[in-house]
């Protein structure tokens, strides 16, 4: 009862710390990934609206960029504002500061209207920015990736030790059970199958049963307590006759 | 035979090692580390399992041999079971059979691990990883022996039971006495060597666990590149002074300190085992000089550690002698199965009887040409009987034949021959490293799961001397 007490109790702390380190996993990992590969879409989106300006598609592109560059601020937010790994500020300072480099030059796109055609701008200019930007956020995934990698493996080391205690305890229990089996067999139930065969096979002429029985205890009692109620037979049974 | 009787010693060693459990858990829990709860969970178990039949069984006087017989080996075996609970429970590299190398491996002390990561575990695991070498060092039945209040009769059989005829050679005291001299050498040495490592350097922590495996000639270390961790001259002085040490007669040791005619400067068998270990190192070093493996004092510092480590089996390292030149892996093989000397805490084959039987083999050669002569071969001016010469005779036999036949099973199981041979030699040794995949700096980890279980049973086989097992047997037929 008590292993099975203390394994509960054991499996309930672990399970608990599992259910944290679940969180901890979704809270602190996920949200950052799922950030970051919110931010890379919207990167692919301005290269496509860039594209589209330099295309002549001046209006559709400006709308695009719009509502990328929204869509990068807002994933940005999230991933700054759940900083959870060690140098993990660092990797976001490094997007920050190259994503607004990036925004100074579409800026630059957005307001000229004489960038139009003008593919050597962009290769010049725009896609080694959007390239930095890009490795920098792929930098910040791999980063939470990792640990949500190593994060997963603890996970599994916990639920192991979280189902392990039970494990042994019912194991545990088994082995008692029998050994408790086996003790209650030795001194109560085969000292009165005993006294229950020296009954059986009472012969008259004998004044008491006999057994085996040393311990002083109430099943010994029980063998006293037939030899007295025998020696009364006899004695009424001698009283009678007489 | 009274089952109750049994459990009951049985339970007494499980209450001993109850005791280092709850200590592992209180350095788990001072550490707030993940191995708390399976050693505190271990601890509990056995206290339940210990505690339940010393409360319900009534003491007797007497035990047969038997009895002691079974009370022997199944404390060991009980105890290799509950000391892989903490490891199982934990995880990590520890499987089933893992686990189960683990604890049989530290109780036996052997000292070949799995791990391929030491330093990852944390540091209660660590200390009852060297706690289970310190218990089963000298014994696990032989610490109840010293605790518990038993009659001279029960002790004399269980002691009987516990020690070789051999082993008893050196020993000229009482059970009782042969018992308080075990202990009294045994954690003198521990604290002496813990006291000494700490002055010079080591980490409390790193200085007990490291003691616990050198006085029991074990080898486990918190480290993953052993004792070469801690590239210090004078710790590895101490630690080679401290395995010498461990791998002599404890009663000629007691006799020294004691300052009685009986100690280690009169035992031919000491003055040989020295010899030997000296000649080995001087070999070692030449070879490792001449073959420019290391500079001069290198070849020295490595050679001296590698031969003592290997020849006391205790098996710490402080290179990898796997890269080493074949005319020293000769050597140390040599060693490995030469073992240390009766009466210690090392396991395997023992000088002693390698001893005997070079005397043995003398009186044969002296009765071919005079068979009428009457020849007593005698150890420390001591005769010593036909009977004992015909068991050193077996045992040996025994132990070639139990070596054969695990390098052919570990073969069968596409382990290269060097692997399983070196494998076989310092497990059933209770040496620890070997060679090739098993080297001093590698473990056993890639090892097939069959086979790592067959090398368990060599540890058994090793620390319990074969005999008592095949006795056990007996037993069971009826033949006893």
């Amino acid at each position: 009862m008590a292993l099975l007490i203390v394994a509960g109790t054991a499996s309930i702390i672990e399970f608990i710390k599992l259910s944290r380190s679940v969180n901890a996993l979704i809270e602190d990992n996920y949200k950052t990934i799922e950030a970051s590969k919110t931010m890379l879409e919207a990167l692919e989106r301005s290269d496509s609206g860039i594209l589209l300006i330099l295309l002549g598609e001046r209006d559709d592109g400006r709308e695009i960029i719009k509502s990328a560059d929204l869509q990068f601020t807002n994933a940005f937010v999230i991933a700054k504002n759940n900083i959870t790994e060690t140098d993990e500020d660092k990797h976001i300072e490094v997007i920050e500061r190259f994503y607004s480099n990036l925004w100074e030059k579409l800026k630059i796109t957005l307001d000229s209207k004489n960038k139009i055609g003008d593919m050597g701008w962009y290769h010049r200019e725009i896609y080694q920015s959007f390239l930095d930007v890009k490795h920098a956020v792929d930098e910040l995934m791999s980063l939470n990736q990792n640990s949500m990698y190593a994060e997963a493996t603890l996970l599994k080391e916990k639920s192991h030790r979280a189902i392990m205690p039970g494990i042994v305890a019912i194991v545990g229990a088994l082995v008692f059970s029998l050994m408790l089996s086996f003790f209650i067999s030795k001194y109560y139930i085969s000292p009165l199958s005993e006294i229950a065969e020296a009954i059986k096979n009472f012969h008259p002429r004998e004044k008491s049963i006999k057994t085996n029985i040393k311990n002083e205890d109430e099943i010994k009692k029980i063998e006293v307590e037939v030899n007295n109620l025998i020696e009364k037979l006899v004695k009424y049974q001698n009283e009678q006759i007489g | 035979m009274r089952t109750e009787v049994i459990i009951k010693f049985t339970g007494f060693v499980l209450l001993f090692n109850a005791f280092f459990l709850i200590v592992s858990s209180l350095i788990s829990i001072f550490n707030a580390e993940t191995s708390t709860i399976p050693l505190l969970f271990s601890g509990l178990i056995c206290i339940i399992f210990g505690l339940f039949p010393f409360i319900f069984v009534e003491d007797h006087d007497e035990i047969s041999f038997s009895e002691g017989l079974v009370i022997v080996v199944g404390g060991w075996l009980i105890t290799c079971l509950i000391g892989m609970l903490p490891y199982l429970m934990w995880g990590g590299e520890f499987n089933l059979i893992n686990a189960w190398f683990e604890s049989v491996s530290g109780f036996t002390t052997t000292g070949s691990s799995i791990l391929n990561n030491i330093e990852n575990l944390p540091k209660g695991l660590l200390f009852w990883r060297s706690s289970t070498h310190w218990i089963g060092g000298v014994g696990v039945i032989m610490f109840v022996l010293l605790i518990l209040p038993h009659s001279t009769s029960s002790r004399l059989t269980l002691l009987n039971a516990e020690m070789s005829e051999l082993s008893k050679f050196n020993f000229r005291y009482k059970a009782r006495k042969i018992i308080n001299v075990l202990a009294i050498v045994y954690v003198g040495l521990t604290l002496v060597q813990t006291l000494l490592l700490t002055i010079f350097g080591m980490s409390l922590f790193d200085a007990i666990n490291h003691s616990f495996a050198t006085i029991a000639t074990g080898g486990f270390s918190t480290k993953n590149t052993s004792v070469a961790y801690f590239n210090s001259v004078s710790i590895d002085s101490i630690i080679m002074l401290f395995m010498v040490l461990s791998g002599i007669h404890f009663g000629l040791l007691y006799g020294t300190f004691t300052l009685k005619k009986d100690n280690i400067f009169r035992s031919s068998v000491v003055r040989s085992f020295v010899l030997i270990l000296f000649l080995g190192v001087l070999f070692v070093s030449a070879k490792l000089y001449s073959s420019g493996t290391y500079s001069l004092w290198r070849s020295l510092q490595y050679g001296a550690f590698q031969v003592i480590s290997l020849g006391t089996t205790t098996g710490f390292a402080t290179a990898d002698s796997a890269n080493w030149p074949a005319f020293t892996h000769i050597i140390l093989i040599y060693f490995t199965i030469q073992c240390a000397m009766v009466g210690s805490t090392s396991g395997g084959l023992k000088f002693d009887r390698v001893y005997l039987f070079f005397k043995s083999l003398r009186k044969q050669l002296t009765l071919l040409q005079h068979p009428r002569a009457v020849v007593v071969v005698r150890i420390n001016d001591r005769p010593i009987s036909e009977h004992l010469e015909t068991l050193t005779l077996v045992f040996l036999v025994l132990y070639i034949f139990t070596l054969f036949i695990t390098t052919l099973i570990l073969t069968f199981l596409d382990v290269d021959l060097y692997t399983a041979f070196s494998a076989s030699i310092a497990t059933i040794g209770n040496v620890g490293p070997g060679f090739g995949e098993v080297s001093s700096l590698s473990n056993y980890a890639n090892i097939p799961n069959f086979g790592k279980f067959l090398l368990t049973i060599n540890m058994l086989l090793g620390r319990l001397e074969i005999f008592n097992i095949i006795a056990l047997f007996m037993i069971k037929k009826g033949n006893f």
